[in-house]
This record gives structure tokens, C-alpha cells and sequence, in this order.
């Protein structure tokens, strides 16, 4: 086999800052919030309800629970606005992730990386029609890239697009072209 | 077809048939596992003991039926263990079938094996017995152990297994194969590339991050050893030779507990690496060390992902370090890494040379560059607010009024000042550089780590930018790699991007043998 090292030119590289990115499904945005609103509700219950014997205590006690509905509501609300502003995209070698609203933060993962892929719902997402695409590679804990708010639809194309790339055969180029 | 052609195929042969563990083994191995549980569930059997002693009617005859008993069960559940457990090759796959109650089959093909390790405990010796271990590309979690078979099965499972592993170059031609006995699995070709002296045993007995694993270990014994002294020193009489100023007392105290961890350290170091030799058997290195309980590691640069140069702060003091070599699925962080391929007691000279050696081609690390200035700032502001808690704890616990004003000055500046040191540490330790395909990038506080890893080993990375980042232009990049997440923080944004471009291109470009694996196979080749 004959050795090849050719230099690769920079100039010529894609960037990832011009890569036009899709937005997640806007069902993603209240199905959050109301995932954040069931936990906070846990959270408010478990206040609300414990047993104090202090009189002092106990007469703060709900307006401590109606705090904590207070900033259960603040969570909702900025995990609907951070969620709207979710996007990801797929390009020939790569799947790229962007999230955060204060701390933002986009992931990209190269699909010779990709070792398996896993769709995954909860009774929330099922009812809102979303599904979760995890993907996994080599020698990972978990997960190493979790695409979330993707429609069923939508996340089935994604996955044979992704299977078809881990199996070596080109992908259909209708799986690409689909709207979200 | 040469005498090796014909060691592997008749090995290959036999180990198409099931084969089984040795019965030594089994035997040990029920010595073993007994001993373990009963170190495991002391308290609780101590307890059952006692209460044994308690009821009337169980006398010593009782107690010895007892203990036959339970002799017998565990001796006829090995019995059951040993038929149950099997292995053999099926071509390039090896097949396992185990289990006692739940039976289990795995199968590991030669392609996805990253990691073969041999150990041989003291225990084991005499029966040329060895512990044989496989590792996939899934990691740590995905090991299999052989608990127990013959050297000579061994030697040729961890041929026939890692002759197909890409890059080896093994499965079109073998190689002159492997030496018999105990520590021997290299070819009698292969060269010694590193070998330890007594001398370099004992600095990496005292610089290693042993001495701080011990100290944690036998700091549970701190209180009993306390009550010990206060109620038998006064009894003793032996104050006469304690020096009268308490101080001295004390400082004297803490050098002799230092020198006790620095022994134990060494000689956790000997056990560890007595005889350490790393051999460069071509596309294979193979290292084999330990006192009583040998271990045999063997390396595949087709399955290096990443090296570490380690110094801990008194490594960096003596001038000494250690080298780290991670494949995937690096588990259990910084404290297992004693369990990965090390390379133990190297100078700075002696470790660049290695990673060159392995990797580069370079014969010293390329000058490192720093990250914004501002990262020194956010890092001060994190400390300051850490131990900022700690004072305002601290000043809760003793009571605002018995701190007199000095004591609220000093409370004041010591958090800011020692908030500035460790900031301004961190910040200089933090460096990186790209060195044609390989990336170095070096951090720490006392003591220092340096990955280099080439650019096409990347598994995926993230930009990450705060409000502060993007107001400044600035962005940390975090890197996922074989052993883990390493970020670059606080990067010029142009910059960050123009690097995570770079790595996404190298890593995409790359076709199963990597630049680096070709040019070691042509070295190989060349040989």
C-alpha cells in the first residue's frame, strides 16, 4: 500500500459557523415545561406536606410551598425559551447539536464516531408525538449525543439516514430533504 | 512454513476444541474467593459468631458440622462452576460459555479486542497458571477473564486474538511469536524499550499519587491509633524522650507519619513494577512487572487513543513523571489508572522520548500556548467564592464575636490572596499546542497532566460559549476523547472554531488506519 499524508486545505475546511441549522419540533417547548412543572409539583407537594411541629415554622409553611411554585414557574418559563431556541442539524460526516440559553453550547459528533442508535420516549414526549435519538460511540458510559424534540417521523428518517451510514450504504437522499 | 506457522496453527487447532479452566485454578480460586468474602463481611460474621456463642445448644461439634457443610456446598458449587465454564476459538472469535445458575455465552472477535492482559498471582506460580483478560473497544466494562488456564493457552489465545487486530499487520505475516515462560510473552525479537532501575523505582515510589491513595486508605485508623496513645503513652512512661517544646513534638510527629507513607509508597511501588520492562514488539509494545504478583499488559498502537505525561508535584520537584497509555472506555477516572498501561519512572527526557517513540517523532514537547487572560480572572472569582463559603462557615461555627479585628482582616485577605495563587497556577499550568496531526494540551495545578493525542482521535467535541464568552469573543472548546472530556477554555472565538474545523476535518478524513498506524506499519515493515 502506497503511504498518502496530503495536506489538508484549511481554507477549504466546512465551518461550523455556516452551517444553517434546523429548529427541534415546537411541541419540544411546552412538553419541557411541563416535564419541569411536574417535577417542581413533586418538589411543592413534598414542602407543602411535611410535618413540622413548630407553630412558627408551620405558619410559613405554604407561603414557603407557594415560593417554591413560584420558581418551578421561572423553570418552566425559561426552559420553554431555551428550548425554542434548540436546533440541530445533519451534514454529510457529521450531526451537530446546539442548546443552552446563558451557557450555549454546540456539540457535533463525526458519524465514522457512531457505534449504535437508540429512539426513546417517555409517556410526556408520546403524548406530544416527540421522540429522543441517542447516539452511542465506542467505549462510552452513556450516551454521547441526545437529540431531543424530534417528531416520530422525523427521528425514524434521521435514524436510517444514521444506520444507513454505520452499515456503509449511501442513504436515500429523501430522508435528508424532509422539512421538520 | 516456518516453525512459528506451524506453534500458531497447532495452537489455533487445539483451541478449536472446548477447552476448560485448570483445576488448580479452581481450587485457588474457592481459597480466594472464601478469603475475600470473609474480608468483604467481617463485622457481620464476627456478629454472627458472637451470637453463635450465645445460644446454649450450639456447641463446637455443631459449629465444625456447620462449617463442613458449608465446605462442601462451596466445594460442589466450584465443581459446578468449573464443568459450566468453557471456551474455545471459532476462527477469529473466541467463545465463552459461563454461568451457574444463569448460563452465559459471549462471544469476542479478534477485530473488536483492544486490551489483552496476563496476571500471575505468587498463588499460581507453581501451577504455570495465569489470569487471562480481554478487553473490547467497549472499555473497562466489557472485560472477560479466563480466572484460570495454562501459560501456554494463554500465549496462544492472546496470538490468535490480536493477530487480526488492524494495523497489526499480524494476520498476513506472523511474527517470530511468543517466548515461553512467566514473563515472556514478547517475540525474543522484540526490544526492550524501557526498562526500570531500582533507583527510578523508588523516586516513582515516592512521586507517584500512591503516597496520597495510601494516606486516604489509612486515615480511618487515625482515631483508634489517637485513643490508643492517650490511653497507653501516659502508662508507658516514655515521655522522657519526647522533646519539651510541643511544636517540635508535633513537626516531629508529622515527618515520621511522612516517612512511614513514602516507605509504604515504595513498597507499594515495588510490588507493583519489581522488574518493570516495557518491549517493543513492533505494532504490539508488551510490558510485564511485578514482585509476587506478575502482570503482562500488551498494547496495541493501532488501539492507542490517547498518552498522558503525569507529574504529580513532587514528581515535578524530583524531576520525575510517568506516561499513561488510554484506549476506549477508560473507566474509574485518575484513581484506577494503575490498573491501565503505565509506564512507570521516566524523566522528562526519557518520557518525551517514549511519546515520540509511540507517536510524534519529536524529541521534546512543542512550546505550549496560554488561553485568555480572562479565564485567570473567572478562575480567581471561583475560588474566591469557594473559599468564601468555607470562612463564612467557618466564622458560623467558632462565633463573629470571638474573632478579634486582626482575625476579620486575615479572614478577609487570606481567601483573596490564596484565590489569586491558585488562579494564577491553574492559569499558567493550562497550555496547549498542534504539532502537525497531534494536539498537546497540558493542565493542572501542582502537578501536571499533558495529553497528546492525534487530532483523528477525537470522538466528538462541543463548542461552549457563556454570555460573558460571547460578549468577549471567546469560546472553550471541550473535547471528547478516549479517556474522557478535556477542555480548552476561554479560546478566541476564530480561533476555537477554526480548531474544532480542523479536528472534525482530520477525524472525518481519516480511513481506518490512520496516518499515524501507517507510518508505524511501514516502520514495522521497514524493520
Amino acid at each position: 500500500m502506497t503511504f498518502r499524508n496530503q495536506a489538508v486545505d484549511l481554507e477549504a475546511l466546512p465551518t461550523l459557523v455556516s452551517l444553517p441549522l434546523s429548529p427541534v419540533s415546537p411541541r419540544l417547548a411546552p412538553c419541557q415545561a411541563l416535564l419541569v412543572l411536574v417535577r417542581w409539583l413533586v418538589v411543592t407537594a413534598v414542602v407543602l406536606l411535611f410535618p413540622v411541629r413548630d407553630e412558627t415554622l408551620a405558619l410559613w409553611q405554604p407561603w414557603l410551598a407557594g415560593g417554591v411554585v413560584g420558581v418551578g414557574l421561572i423553570a418552566a418559563a425559561l426552559s420553554w425559551v431555551e428550548v425554542r431556541r434548540r436546533a440541530y442539524g445533519l451534514r454529510e460526516h457529521d450531526l451537530v447539536y446546539r442548546r443552552g440559553l446563558l451557557v450555549r453550547r454546540t456539540q457535533v459528533l463525526p458519524l465514522v464516531r457512531l457505534q449504535h442508535v437508540e429512539t426513546l420516549s417517555n409517556p410526556v414526549e408520546r403524548a406530544f408525538g416527540l421522540v429522543r435519538l441517542a447516539c452511542f460511540t465506542a467505549g462510552g458510559r452513556g450516551a454521547d449525543l441526545v437529540l431531543e424534540g424530534l417528531p416520530a417521523q422525523r427521528a425514524e428518517a434521521v435514524k436510517q439516514h444514521l444506520l444507513a451510514r454505520l452499515s456503509g450504504t449511501p442513504p436515500e437522499p429523501r430522508q435528508t430533504e424532509e422539512t421538520p | 512454513m516456518s516453525e512459528e506457522d506451524e506453534s500458531t496453527a497447532s495452537g489455533a487447532l487445539v483451541l478449536a476444541e472446548w477447552q476448560r479452566l485448570s483445576p488448580w485454578a479452581m481450587g485457588l480460586m474457592l481459597g480466594t474467593a472464601g478469603l475475600s468474602l470473609v474480608r468483604q463481611h467481617l463485622p457481620l460474621l464476627l456478629a454472627a459468631l458472637a451470637g453463635l456463642t450465645l445460644v446454649e445448644r450450639i456447641g463446637w461439634r455443631e459449629v465444625g458440622a456447620g462449617a463442613a457443610l458449608l465446605l462442601l456446598l462451596a466445594g460442589a458449587l466450584c465443581l459446578f462452576y468449573y464443568r459450566r465454564f468453557r471456551f474455545r476459538l471459532d476462527g477469529d472469535v473466541l467463545v465463552i460459555q459461563k454461568g451457574l445458575f444463569e448460563h452465559r455465552e459471549f462471544k469476542v472477535a479478534a477485530r473488536h479486542v483492544q486490551h489483552i492482559a496476563v496476571h500471575q498471582p505468587l498463588y499460581l506460580r507453581p501451577f504455570n497458571v495465569v489470569q487471562w483478560q480481554v478487553e473490547t473497544l467497549a472499555g473497562e466494562a466489557s472485560r472477560i477473564e479466563l480466572p484460570g488456564i495454562r501459560r501456554g493457552q494463554a500465549d496462544a489465545l492472546s496470538r490468535r486474538l490480536q493477530a487480526d487486530t488492524p494495523g497489526s499487520g499480524r494476520g498476513e505475516a506472523p511474527s517470530e511469536g511468543l517466548a515461553d515462560g512467566p514473563d515472556a510473552a514478547a517475540s525474543p525479537a522484540s526490544r526492550v524499550r524501557h526498562a526500570l532501575s531500582p533507583g527510578a523505582l523508588v523516586l516513582h515510589g515516592l512521586t507517584s499519587r500512591s503516597i496520597y491513595v495510601i494516606a486516604a486508605m489509612l486515615s480511618p485508623l487515625v482515631r483508634p491509633l489517637e485513643r490508643w496513645l492517650h490511653d497507653h503513652l501516659p502508662q508507658l512512661d516514655r515521655f522522657a524522650w519526647l522533646p519539651d517544646s510541643p511544636l517540635v513534638a508535633v513537626g516531629l510527629g508529622l515527618v515520621a507519619v511522612l516517612l512511614a507513607l513514602a516507605v509504604l509508597a515504595v513498597l507499594a511501588a515495588w510490588w507493583r513494577f519489581h522488574g518493570y520492562e516495557l518491549r517493543d514488539d513492533g505494532e504490539r509494545q508488551v510490558q510485564v512487572s511485578g514482585l509476587f504478583h506478575r502482570q503482562e499488559q500488551a498494547l496495541s498502537l493501532a488501539r492507542l487513543q490517547v498518552v498522558e505525561w503525569v507529574q504529580t508535584g513532587l514528581g515535578r520537584l524530583l524531576g520525575r513523571g510517568y506516561l499513561v497509555c488510554h484506549q476506549f472506555g477508560s473507566l474509574g477516572g485518575g484513581a484506577a489508572e494503575s490498573r491501565r498501561f503505565l509506564v512507570p519512572g521516566l524523566n522528562l527526557a526519557e518520557g518525551v522520548r517514549l511519546i515520540g517513540e509511540l507517536w510524534t517523532g519529536g524529541d521534546r514537547l512543542p512550546p505550549l500556548a496560554r488561553v485568555s487572560r480572562l479565564y485567570r480572572r473567572v478562575l480567581w472569582l471561583r475560588t474566591l467564592l469557594g473559599l468564601g463559603a468555607g470562612v463564612a462557615v467557618l466564622i458560623w461555627l467558632v462565633g463573629p464575636a470571638l474573632i478579634p479585628p486582626w482575625g476579620w482582616a486575615l479572614l478577609a485577605a487570606v481567601p483573596v490572596g490564596l484565590a489569586a495563587g491558585v488562579a494564577e497556577l491553574r492559569w499558567r499550568t493550562l497550555g496547549w499546542a498542534r504539532r502537525e496531526a497531534h494536539l498537546y494540551l497540558r493542565q493542572g495545578l501542582w502537578g501536571q497532566r499533558t495529553s497528546v493525542f492525534p487530532l483523528s482521535h477525537l470522538i466528538s467535541l462541543a463548542i461552549r460559549q457563556s454570555w460573558l464568552q460571547r460578549r468577549r469573543g471567546l469560546a472553550s472548546l471541550e473535547l471528547q476523547v478516549a479517556n474522557g472530556r478535556l477542555t480548552l477554555p476561554f479560546l478566541e472565538e476564530p480561533l476555537a472554531r477554526a480548531l474544532a474545523d480542523q479536528l472534525l476535518a482530520s477525524v472525518e478524513s481519516a480511513t481506518e488506519e490512520s496516518p499515524t498506524t501507517r507510518r508505524r506499519s511501514a516502520c514495522a515493515a521497514r524493520r
